[in-house]
């Protein structure tokens, strides 16, 4: 297997699995994290990560179909997605499907918790990985923190792309109602002003 | 051209002269000491400051070797900080403004942290960690301002050591005491909350945790834990945001840029990234003048922008990717 890209969070090799083209992702142990905490954290998400492949499917999002999984090792082998990366290849109709994508899992009260574009891939269909942070949720404030990200990330990565909020919650709008979505948006505003320095108006 | 920077946004009341250069001519303070286990009490510290500040102006002159007509900017540190404190360095800049008729520049504090990082460690395009006990912030600069890439959602990670530390009895800032407990520790990890959200960190809940958690274990090895916690989050998150951005440069900057074990940490994390870490040299990693009069003087020379004694202001909050930033590349 050849190393791919060395994410975050992971490795990735590109290999194969059953004659097909597969990814390995491997989550190798940081060195600056003690030993103990870091063995915990790897296990956790990988065995999380996988759970939540199958749980986004069942929820109508896209995600790689997963082939093996090893929480000791730490390592999830699952299909390599051909595509482009969200993060670099943005436009405002990738926008409104990632706002759809989201409010599917929400109506699953799956959260993603990493919901940020480096985490799509454009494939014929919208790919959405790295469930390894994901959790599930009820709870108003969970999904809102979820949106703030996104902004977040569309704020500063993607300040050039006009509307891509905006787009983003009317994709979000299309599943979950407005009803729904603006509670949403009043709920990222209130985690917004909590946070440093914020003005509040 | 001179340019004079005021700092009071919090325990430092600091005068410093710099040239457009980026020379440093005099940096001069003086810190609010706060009674042990207690924080900064604003009135308290705005007294410091009003008591000391003649002197420092004084001294920041005098070592600098110039006198205050010499001066040809007067900036002065505008926020977010104490509102109490930020009035004193205020006063001094309007003062110097008005009586010697010199341009008058309101700096945001983080922005002279991150311009003075960026100028004495010579990283050009960085993503910039911001550690501090006002600021726990990554940024990148993009479209003429610093953007954040993630941030804590709740207190900053100076707030924790902090309030940590003045739970067992001192008295902030508590960095220092407590890396130094931490030292002695045999490696006891204690298990506590590590809240990464996405590319955004939380403390509130590790604070609580290790607050309790001290009343029934050793304080060493609660330091301990704690350090290493806070620090892979902060770790953590930058490598987030390493690969998400892509760039090779990664700087470190705020008073909690003194940490050794930090430090560490993060080298390991751009060593995987393959980025190369600027640490902002400890001296001016803190508050100081000389981020203010930097901060200053560029945009002074760039944009000419300059404010009337009655149009001068303070802001307790004022977040930093509000500013523009038109003299970066």
């Amino acid at each position: 297997m050849q190393l791919a890209k060395r994410g975050a969070e992971a490795d990735i090799y590109i290999g194969e699995w059953a004659g097909e083209k597969a990814i390995s992702k491997v989550r190798s142990p940081k060195p600056y994290r003690h030993e103990a905490l870091d063995a915990t954290i790897r296990k956790h998400r990988t065995i999380h990560e996988a759970s939540f492949m199958s749980a986004a499917k069942a929820a109508g999002v896209m995600s790689p179909f997963v082939h093996f999984v090893d929480p000791v090792r730490a390592e999830i082998i699952m299909e390599f997605v051909e595509g482009e990366n969200v993060r670099d290849a943005i436009t405002p109709d990738l926008c409104h499907e990632m706002g759809r994508y989201a409010a599917m899992l929400h109506a699953s009260n799956i959260i993603h918790g990493d919901l940020t574009t480096s985490n799509f891939i454009a494939s014929k269909k919208l790919v959405l990985l790295d469930f390894g942070l994901s959790y599930y949720s009820e709870r108003l404030e969970d999904m809102a923190t979820d949106i703030r990200l996104i902004k977040e990330v569309f704020t500063s990565a993607h300040i050039a792309v006009k509307k891509a909020f905006p787009r983003f919650m009317e994709g979000y709008a299309s599943v979950a109602g407005e009803k729904k979505a603006g509670r949403i948006l009043e709920n990222v505003k209130e985690i917004e002003q909590r946070g440093r320095y914020a003005r509040v108006t | 051209m001179l340019c004079l920077g005021v700092e009071s946004t919090a325990h430092t009341f600091g005068c410093s002269i710099v040239d457009s250069k980026g020379k440093v001519l005099s940096d001069e303070r003086d810190v609010y000491k706060a009674p042990e286990g207690s924080g900064i009490h604003p009135r308290e510290a705005s007294r410091h400051h009003m008591e000391v500040s003649s002197d420092v102006l004084k001294q920041s002159l005098a070592s600098a070797g110039v006198s205050i007509k010499d001066i040809d900017i007067a900036g002065y540190s505008a926020g977010p900080g104490l509102g109490p404190c930020l009035r004193v360095g205020a006063v001094v800049a309007r003062t110097v403004a008005g009586f010697y008729k010199k341009p008058l520049v309101p700096v945001n504090h983080a922005l002279g942290h991150v311009e003075l990082g960026a100028m004495l460690t010579g990283a050009s395009d960085p993503l910039v960690l911001l550690v501090s006990g006002g600021h726990t912030m990554m940024l990148a600069f993009s479209h003429g301002r610093w953007r954040v890439f993630g941030e804590t959602l709740d207190i900053t990670v100076g707030q924790l050591l902090d309030q940590f530390g003045r739970s067992l009895g001192f008295a902030s800032p508590c960095g220092g005491r407590i890396e130094q407990l931490a030292s002695l520790s045999q490696g006891q990890y204690l298990q506590l909350p590590y809240i990464i959200k996405g590319n955004d960190v939380s403390f509130s809940g590790l604070l609580t945790a290790a607050v309790r958690l001290a009343s029934e274990q050793s304080h060493a090895d609660v330091c301990y834990s704690l350090q290493e916690t806070a620090f892979a989050m902060l770790a953590e998150a930058v490598e987030r945001a390493l690969s998400f951005t892509s760039k090779k440069e990664m700087m470190i900057v705020g008073g909690v840029a003194a940490n050794k074990r930090l430090v560490q940490m993060l080298e390991a994390a751009c060593d995987r990234q393959s980025a190369k870490l600027f640490a902002c040299p400890i001296r001016f990693a803190g508050d100081n003048g000389a981020q203010i009069a930097w901060t200053a003087l560029q945009e002074y020379v760039a944009t000419k922008k300059r404010v009337g004694i009655k149009e001068s202001f303070v802001h307790q909050s004022w977040r930093l990717d509000t500013v523009d930033v038109s003299w970066r590349p």
